[in-house]
């Protein structure tokens, strides 16, 4: 029974190790701000902001620039977008957006989109898929090392 | 005792294909999660194909051993293929319903839907509700001789069956499919192969471990009732003898 | 006696029982008037819309009618141990499942051409030249159906709860031929060419001579013992 919990022991380790690493190399994709705690805060060095294209504001004024508002849930920001704008701008769209904050003009200037990303159905099935797995593994396990112990109290039969 | 000896030969070398797995599942989690670049078209969503997918495959995998353990047991009767043919039902049967799932979470940000009566969404369905028929019919079956050989014949037909049901699905599919759903695969890049290969052999090793602990299961069980008097027809007990 | 003696034996011997009890036909022919009733009140339907769903619903009948049929098939033999008596035979076993297919299809086949006209009058269907079509779209599907019901009638028969597990075994692995049958059913009714609903009469060919020569070799272990 000692040696099952030892393995399991390890598995878990492993598990929680390969979480650790996944988090870390997630995290700043993770954080990110909403318009309204730019405007209140106004961090300074680059920040990542969430929001939402502003349907009707998009303006793209020649190959290298463009400028938009991005609404956030309570207050929204002008941004002023440099270099040339990729696919992903578009009016409508919710994306993450890397720059700066200006506090002294009032404009976030950005100069790369981030995807949102939806990292809770990738953790939700990669739960799904192995948790139950290594449940019904562990059950299976206990329950054989049971039957053996069972059997041998039981003298059902002899070692060869 | 022969049964015995198989059981000892199959316990020598459970633990490589466990470790072997283990080993394989976080090679394939580190590449599929951290050491490979998402996809131009589904962005970081497609890192859950390298869960799905193995899963689906691994659960293709235990129908066709349950198929050919279904064959050698009518052919020669014998009770621990039988333990075996149950076993590799019901963790099929999980597979199955795990593959579904996760594949109704990898269609939910691609396709925006949970659900859609997609070729091989449906034909994965009709699949697990063949192997629940198959576990519940074993349970309504009193003499386990009788049980082992309805069982047997049940999997054998659903076996044949399958492709089947996938093509005629596939071609009712082509006839009712809603336009604004796109069924574009995804096309498998070399960086994505890398992961997805990790993961399959690791999903199909970590799957023969659980049918070879599963196994054991079942027949240390029998054992054990039989023991107590209970269960196990003459036809198996001949069997044990020999 | 040879065994096509034995398929002729048990098929007149499951008419004669038939003719004088009267039970499985009546029993199938209310049961699908009632689904047909459930599902008039459950659809408000024009002729249009009746078009689109009549052939589904005309399947659904005719599968769930089957399976009644299919249930009764063996559970009559285990009267007076009738079972054992047909495990004595000493020809092939699949003479019996022969038999019991031949007697399955020729009652189901019955009953849907007793139902068939019902659907007309009650759904207000204009069918003039395609009834031959129909009638093979028919044919083929309910060999496919008895071929393989047949089959599980005899596995379910010896267990426990069998009426329910009969069609949850069952339904499962009809789903080619239910899907077949509805398209081509719906085609023929439609009236549109051939060649477009080609493919799903193919499909039951299929389906039956796999399902046949499957069911035939399985029957033997069934009825092993």
């Amino acid at each position: 029974m000692t040696n099952l919990y030892i393995r399991w022991g390890g598995v878990c380790v492993v598990a929680i190790v390969l979480i650790v690493l996944t988090y870390n190399h997630y995290r700043d994709n993770l954080a990110n701000l909403a318009p309204r705690q730019v405007k209140q805060e106004a961090p300074a060095g680059d920040i990542r902001v969430l929001g939402m294209v502003q349907g009707g504001t998009l303006e793209t004024h020649g190959a290298g620039e463009a400028t938009f508002t991005l609404l956030g849930e309570s207050a929204s920001l002008q941004v002023q977008y440099e270099g040339p704008p990729p696919d992903n701008l578009r009016e409508l769209k919710i994306l993450i957006l890397i720059g700066r904050w200006n506090a002294a003009t009032q404009v976030f200037e950005a100069r790369d989109i981030g995807i949102v990303p939806n990292y809770g159905f990738i953790a939700g099935a990669y739960l799904l898929g192995l948790l139950p797995l290594a449940l019904l593994l562990f059950a299976m396990n206990r329950r054989v090392n049971f039957l053996y112990d069972e059997i041998k109290t039981s003298k059902l039969y002899e070692e060869e | 005792m022969t049964i015995h000896r198989v059981i000892r030969k199959v316990q020598r070398f459970e633990g490589w294909f466990g470790g072997g797995a283990v080993l394989c599942l976080v090679a394939g989690l580190y590449l599929g999660l951290i050491g490979s670049p998402p996809d131009y078209y589904q962005g970081e969503v497609v890192r859950i194909m390298y869960i799905h997918v193995p899963l689906a495959h691994t659960s293709l995998l235990g129908y066709t051993v349950l198929a050919v353990g279904s064959l050698w047991y009518l052919w020669k009767r014998d009770p621990i293929v039988d333990n075996m043919c149950q076993a590799v039902a019901a963790l099929s049967a999980v597979f199955t319903a795990l593959a579904l799932g996760t594949g109704m979470i990898w269609g939910k940000p691609t396709w925006d839907t949970w659900w859609t009566w997609d070729a091989r969404l449906t034909s994965f369905t009709v699949l697990l509700l063949i192997l629940i028929g198959y576990l519940m019919l074993r349970t309504f079956v009193d003499d386990p001789e009788k049980e082992a050989r309805y069982g047997a014949i049940l999997a054998i037909v659903g076996f044949v069956d399958l492709p089947i049901i996938h093509f005629s699905v596939e071609w009712w599919r082509t006839l009712h499919q809603p336009q604004s759903i796109s069924m574009r695969g995804v096309s498998i890049s070399s960086g994505l192969l890398v992961p997805l290969l990790f993961m399959s052999v690791g999903m199909s090793l970590l799957f023969s471990y659980m049918l070879m602990v599963r196994t054991q299961l079942l027949y240390l069980d029998r054992l054990l009732h039989a023991k107590k008097g209970r269960l196990l027809s003459q036809f198996h007990l001949s069997k044990f003898d020999s | 006696m040879t065994s096509f003696n034995v398929i002729r034996w048990i098929v007149w011997k499951d008419f004669v029982t038939e003719l004088r009890s009267r039970e499985t036909i009546s029993s199938m022919v209310f049961f699908a008037l009632i689904v047909i009733l459930i599902f008039s009140f459950s659809f408000s339907m024009d002729q249009q819309a009746a078009r689109e769903v009549i052939a589904g619903i005309m399947w659904v009948a005719f599968a769930f009618t089957g399976i009644i049929g299919l249930g009764k098939s063996f559970s009559t033999e285990l009267q007076n141990d009738c079972l054992e008596a047909l495990q004595m035979v000493p020809e092939a076993k699949g003479a019996i499942y022969l038999g019991k297919v031949a007697a399955n299809f020729a009652f189901m086949f019955l009953v849907e051409i007793l139902l068939f006209p019902m659907f007309v009058i009650l759904f207000n269907l204009e069918v003039v030249e395609e009834i031959s079509l129909l009638l093979l779209v028919f044919f083929l599907a309910t060999v496919g159906l008895s071929a393989i019901g047949t089959l599980f009638s005899a596995l379910t028969v010896q267990i426990r709860a069998r009426e329910v597990m009969l069609p949850i075994l069952l339904l499962p692995l009809v789903v080619p031929v239910m899907i077949a049958a509805v398209e081509a059913t719906k085609g023929a009714l439609n009236g549109d060419p051939l060649a477009m609903y080609e493919q799903w009469l193919e499909l039951l060919v299929i389906y039956d001579v796999v399902f046949t020569v499957v069911s035939f070799w399985m029957f033997e272990f069934v009825m092993d013992s």
